[in-house]
Formats: C-alpha cells, sequence, structure tokens
C-alpha cells in the first residue's frame, strides 16, 4: 500500500502532525522503533523503568559515540563504555509517556535572542524566522487537546496569551508550596504555579491523575498525563486512518528526483527489511536520531546526506543548560504528618529572571525528590568520599527515609548554539544492523553556566528562607540527554539552514521534520510545548499546500 | 521472559545457593556467588531494627536478574571478577568470624580502587535487592519497603521487566 504520509517517530513532534493529517482524511503510516504500551500495561517497576535498557533500545544493539573535550582535546567514548544511554523512550508516543509534564512556553524573546541581545562571541545565535505570534494559536491548541492544568497568575515576563486561563485547573498541591510561596514573598520573588500536561479533570477516556507519586520516568496509568500516545495517537486509530508500525527501525530514506520515494526499515524482531511508500514523508525520531538518519540517508544527489548540500544537518544541536540543586526538609521546617504526603504535585516555578541586567536568563523550577526507593537509598551509600555499608549505612538509610525529604530545584536556560555541538555519523561505528550510530559532541558554551549560576544562586536563597538544611546546587556544562533540540534548524536561507519555515526541507520538497530538530535556538524552558504546538503547526500547512 | 529467568524467578524462597541445580547441570558459575552471598551480608547484616541481607534476598536477586538480557554484561564480568579478587586478597573470607570479615572486607576496600569499585557495585545491587519489587526474587515480603514505611507505587508489576501481559 502506498501510503499518504509516511512518520518516522511516534512522539510529541510526529504526533501533532498525525493528529492533523488523520483528521482530515490522510491515510498515514506511523514507523516506530519500539513496541505499544498502553495504560493497562505500565507499572511503577523502579527496575524496569528506571534502572534497565528496556523502554531503549539495549546498548548491545544500538549507542552513540560522545565526544567530550578533555585535556586540550576531543575525545570520543561510546556509551556502551558509559553505561550512559541518550535514547529516550523508544515506545509508542516516545519520550513524552516519560516526562513530568512541566510544560512552559517560550516567550516573545525567545524568537529575537540576537536582534535583542545581540550576537555573543563563539555562538551561532540567529532570530528565528517566525515569531510567537504565529505559534501562540498552536500553543493555545496544546492546552486543550493535550490537557494542560494550571492557574494564569501575572510575572513580569509572562507571555501574552490569547485565553484568560488554562482549561483544567491546577493539580492538587502538597503543604510545601504554601512554604515556598511564603519564603518568595519574603525575598520579593513572584512564585508561579508549574502548568501541567497531565489532567486534573478527566477528559473522554482519559482519566484524571491519580497521584501515584511515581509520575516522570513511568507512564500513566489512568491516562492523565499528556503524552502522545494517550492525547493524541489512540483517538487518532480510531479514525482507521492511521497505520502504527512498531518495532521498525528505519535506517534510511531512499530518494529520486529530489523526492523520498521510500522509508527502509528493519523489523528489530524478526531482524527483516521492509520498505514503505509515501507521497509525503515527516521525519520526528527525536534530534539526534532525526539528524542521523538524514546523514545516513545518503544518495548520488546527496552524497552527505539527505538534504544537506548545505552541511548544515547535525549542526547547532541544543540541549537545555542549567542544572540541579537541593536542601533538605525536616521536623524543623513543617510538621512530619503534612511532609510525608506523598503524591501532591509541589508545582512552583520562578520565571523572574528570564532577562538578567541585558542577558537572557532562564528559569526555576521546585520539585521533590524522585520518590524512586533504590536510587534514593544508593545515594546514601557514600559520607564525604568514603564507602559506608553495616549498621552506618542502615541508619542513614532510615533516616533519610523517615525524617527528611529533599526539596530539589532545576535550572532551565539556553543551551547557546555552537561549532562544538553538533551531530555526525562515522563509519567506524555501527549498531547491530550495521547502521553508523550518531556522534554527538557535546561541547557548551561558557555563557550557559554563567546564567545557571546566577539563577542557581537565586534558587538557593529560597531554599535557605525556608529553613531547609544543606543547600547546595551544581551547575553543568554536560547536557541532559532527554532535552533535545536542533541540528536541522529552521529559516529563510538555505545555506544556512535545513528547513524552510513550514519545516520543510530546503532542498526535498516532500520532506518534513516535526520534532525539536527545527529550534535554531531553544529558549530558556523544557522543549515539549513548542514542539507539540510546532507539530500542529506543520501538520496545517501540509494539509493546505500538499 | 527468557526459559532461564523464568526457572530461576519460580524458584521460590529458601537460601539462594541452595536452591541452585545441585547436579552441575546449570551454567551458572556458583563459586563466585558464594563469595558474594557471604560480602552482602557483611554490607547488609542482621540488626535489630533492619532486615538482612539474607532475610530479604539479596543473593537469590541478583542470581535471578544476572540472567536476564537486560543485565549489563560488563557488571556481572566484574562481580565475579571481584569476588575472586578477595579471595586472592582473604582466602579464608568465606570460613572467618563474621566481624572479622568486616574488618578485613574495610582493608581490602582502601587495599585498591578496583576492590572499593567492586564492593561499592556490589551494594547498590544488594540496594536493588532490598527495594525493587518482590516480583523479582529480593525483598522477600516486602521486608524493605516495610522496614523504611515505603508505600510502592501503584500499580506494581504484574511481569517483570515491563513485558506486556
Amino acid at each position: 500500500m502506498r501510503y499518504d504520509v509516511c512518520i518516522v517517530g511516534s512522539g510529541a513532534g510526529a504526533s501533532g502532525v498525525a493528529h492533523r493529517l488523520v483528521n482530515a482524511g490522510k491515510k498515514v503510516v506511523m514507523l516506530e522503533r519500539g513496541g505499544f504500551l498502553k495504560e493497562k500495561d505500565f507499572s511503577k517497576d523502579e527496575i524496569a523503568y528506571c534502572k534497565r535498557d528496556i523502554v531503549t533500545p539495549n546498548l548491545t544493539e544500538s549507542y552513540h559515540t560522545i565526544e567530550s573535550f578533555r585535556n586540550g582535546k576531543w575525545v570520543k567514548t561510546t556509551t556502551t563504555q558509559t553505561e550512559s544511554s541518550f535514547f529516550n523512550g523508544n515506545i509508542v508516543g516516545g519520550s513524552s509517556n516519560f516526562m513530568s509534564g512541566y510544560f512552559h512556553r517560550l516567550k516573545p524573546v525567545d524568537f529575537k535572542l540576537k536582534s535583542t541581545f545581540g550576537a555573543i562571541e563563539g555562538a551561532n545565535i540567529v532570530d528565528w524566522c517566525i515569531d510567537y505570534n504565529e505559534l501562540e494559536p498552536y500553543y493555545e491548541e496544546v492546552e486543550r487537546v493535550i490537557g494542560i492544568s494550571g492557574e494564569v497568575t501575572p510575572y513580569r515576563y509572562h507571555e501574552p496569551r490569547s485565553t484568560k486561563n488554562f482549561p483544567y485547573p491546577p493539580l492538587d498541591e502538597h503543604p510545601i508550596s504554601k512554604l515556598i510561596d511564603k519564603a518568595c514573598e519574603k525575598l520579593k520573588f513572584t512564585p508561579y504555579k508549574t502548568p501541567r500536561a497531565i489532567l486534573s479533570k478527566s477528559k473522554k477516556e482519559r482519566n484524571n491523575c491519580y497521584y501515584s507519586n511515581y509520575c516522570g520516568s513511568y507512564g500513566c496509568s489512568s491516562g492523565a498525563k499528556g503524552s502522545a500516545r494517550a492525547s493524541l495517537l489512540q483517538p487518532a486509530l480510531k479514525t482507521g486512518n492511521l497505520t502504527i508500525i512498531t518495532n521498525a527501525f528505519v535506517k534510511k530514506l531512499n530518494e529520486k528526483d529530489n523526492r523520498v520515494t521510500q522509508a527502509i526499515y528493519i523489523d528489530t524482531q524478526t531482524k527483516k527489511e521492509h520498505k514503505v511508500e509515501a507521497e509525503i514523508f515527516v521525519v520526528a525520531s527525536q534530534a539526534v536520531e532525526t539528524s542521523r538518519l538524514l546523514l545516513n540517508s545518503k544518495s548520488e544527489n546527496f552524497p552527505n546526506g539527505l538534504a544537506n548540500n548545505s552541511n548544515q544537518v547535525g549542526k547547532n544541536l541544543l540541549f537545555s543548560a542549567g542544572g540541579i540543586g537541593s536542601g533538605q526538609i525536616d521536623a524543623s521546617v513543617m510538621p512530619l504528618k503534612d511532609l510525608m504526603v506523598e503524591g501532591l504535585f509541589v508545582n512552583r516555578s520562578l520565571c523572574d529572571w528570564y532577562e538578567i541586567e541585558g542577558i537572557k536568563g532562564g528559569i526555576v523550577d521546585f520539585l521533590f525528590e524522585h520518590a524512586n526507593p533504590i536510587s534514593k537509598a544508593s545515594k546514601q551509600k557514600w559520607d564525604r568520599g568514603r564507602l559506608i555499608w553495616g549498621e552506618e549505612l542502615q541508619n542513614k538509610i532510615f533516616k533519610k527515609f523517615t525524617t527528611t525529604k529533599q526539596l530539589n530545584f532545576e535550572i532551565f536556560n539556553d543551551w547557546l548554539p555552537t561549532d562544538n555541538c553538533f551531530v555526525s555519523v562515522d563509519d567506524n561505528y555501527k549498531d547491530i544492523y550495521g547502521v553508523p550510530v550518531a556522534n554527538i559532541r557535546i561541547g557548551s558554551h561558557p555563557h550557559d553556566l554563567k546564567v545557571g549560576r546566577l539563577l542557581a544562586k537565586k534558587a538557593e536563597k529560597v531554599l535557605k528562607e525556608m529553613g531547609a538544611k544543606s543547600v547546595y546546587s551544581s551547575i553543568s556544562p554536560y547536557p541532559p540527554a532527554n532535552l533535545q533540540a536542533g541540528g536541522c534548524r529552521f529559516g529563510d536561507d538555505p545555506k544556512t539552514s535545513v528547513l524552510n519555515r513550514y519545516c520543510q526541507t530546503h532542498e526535498v520538497s516532500n520532506l518534513f521534520i516535526s520534532d525539536g530538530s527545527f529550534m535554531p535556538t531553544g529558549g530558556s524552558v523544557t522543549y515539549t510545548w513548542t514542539i507539540y504546538a510546532n507539530s500542529f503547526r506543520v501538520g496545517d500547512y501540509i494539509l493546505k499546500y500538499h | 521472559m527468557d526459559r532461564r529467568f523464568f526457572i530461576l524467578a519460580t524458584i521460590g524462597a529458601g537460601t539462594a545457593l541452595a536452591l541452585l541445580p545441585q547436579n552441575g547441570k546449570t551454567d551458572i558459575d556458583i563459586a563466585p556467588f558464594k563469595v558474594i552471598e557471604s560480602v552482602q551480608q557483611t554490607l547488609f547484616p542482621e540488626n535489630l531494627k533492619a532486615p538482612s541481607a539474607s532475610q530479604f534476598m539479596a543473593t537469590n536477586y541478583l542470581l535471578i536478574v544476572s540472567s536476564h538480557s537486560s543485565f549489563v554484561k560488563s557488571d556481572l564480568k566484574f562481580l565475579k571478577y571481584g569476588a575472586n579478587l578477595l579471595l586472592e586478597y582473604e582466602n579464608n573470607f568465606l570460613t572467618i568470624m563474621p566481624k572479622e570479615r568486616d574488618k578485613r572486607l574495610r582493608d581490602f576496600v582502601n587495599s585498591s580502587s578496583k576492590a572499593e569499585n567492586w564492593v561499592s557495585l556490589l551494594l547498590y545491587y544488594t540496594l536493588e535487592a532490598l527495594l525493587s519489587d518482590p516480583i523479582y526474587g529480593g525483598n522477600k515480603s516486602e521486608l524493605g519497603w516495610r522496614w523504611l514505611n515505603h508505600n510502592t507505587g501503584q500499580p506494581r508489576p504484574q511481569k517483570p521487566f515491563a513485558k506486556v501481559v
């Protein structure tokens, strides 16, 4: 069968396009590398979901090479050696199944970073080729369709909205949130109720949140979390217009006369090769794997990889800069019975420093340490660099679990695009299917650390004001593997961008890219809301003009 | 679930090593696990308040999960290697008194970074056994969760390793 559209990937960037097309009657096939787990299949099993490669490829099957700067040179290691995977949630719905659902829109200033703040040496900063107003209706649509809970309250850098408030009221809050508010009031900071892509009220076949206490890193058993699977794909399947092929690793896109003709995939269960034909192809495999697929799809017309005669594919890869911090909360801060309440959300952000004295800042999100007991206990085995065990460790673990909770904060600021952060492929490193794996050079810009540290100092003040003990923060130049964007930036100039403003490749007219790869700069928030919004926008364009 | 994992997972309660086939028809190398069992009991000993490694079936857990395809192969290799390294350092480790074992283990950890890394890794897997779902063969009778007043997340797994039911 020849489909109208073939989509590679099934996460947030893929599913918005699919949602649009199948509801308009187009026949769409989606190729997903992993399996199909639904609400009834998920559990809060720390071993399966957090400690083993079960919902990501086993690192003996596929891996990445990572280039980091050490002792004056770029050193390449494999993730098989480091046991640190850069794959994220390879099942239907992608990594959106496992997100925590912290949802922030970009601000208008994120669309014009260069013209607002100027160039920074060593960074490839550009303005976006669209502005906030073009994306705003889609941000609003995401609130309704994916389902975002929250409450709009004013703060200095709040983005303009076309509706007054969120369609779903805020999720229930832990008593600690009031203490954060109190501390912020004293410090003259403006706390903001973090919007979450988690339903506080049921929506058609999706139930509301049941406050499991195990949200991030786990699939949702009620359907409350706004994963691409629960919110878009399961309804889309009911139209009869969507076919999802699972365990399908796409190794190459074939091209003829500057058009993609076939997607070649390997069934990872049978190891057999298959092909899919369609009029239009959309790639949304998460930034790193999207660039890898294009770079591996070489042909006579495109010897450097598909749509890559500009040599821009894989360049200007983005992560999220920033880091983490924490403080210990005990009975001296609030009654233990209140502190130990489980499942409720902290849901507090600080966005007061989205701009700091002429430079671009970022945001702070507060959250409790994850409830995962193995992770929590295993952090106790070191005491000031000394390995402890026996009664000493047992007492430390008991105290940790029964008398304190760790309040964390996460810093998000721009990961500036540079020449030292990119995706490439190298024939010397291949997966078990013989396909070159993605090499990721992870160089960050020193400016990112400077901004992160400024934000961390502000967040530390809040914890100290609350009375938290052992307050500390760590701002890192290393990337969080789950927050990827860029690599195929969009723009009006085919010499400096891979995609046009509609995320169609400049060189191959029936090829679109709809994950976070299009972003030329990343903003200072997590990407998923923007990826969903842009995916709807790309879907509209495909419907209108193809 | 692969066949060997299934057999191990359904063995049930008891001393882990005693439950393995004794007729030599197993491809599991038992000798290092005898050392591992002894070290785990030293790392998480009997205590009036806390469950011990043998009570929550730490070695049984490790035998089971290390037979699954998702277990990091280099970890298994290193766990076995470290067991031999310890015996080279103290060949009476299995027969000396528990108090002396603890002391010798501390000496061993201070002897090299490899030794320290090995004990650290084994301690990690001991804590996995303490606090993972009992479906994996550790945390017997939810001893770990009950000790720490820990409420596990719901729903709990019906099958190990996210196998779809």
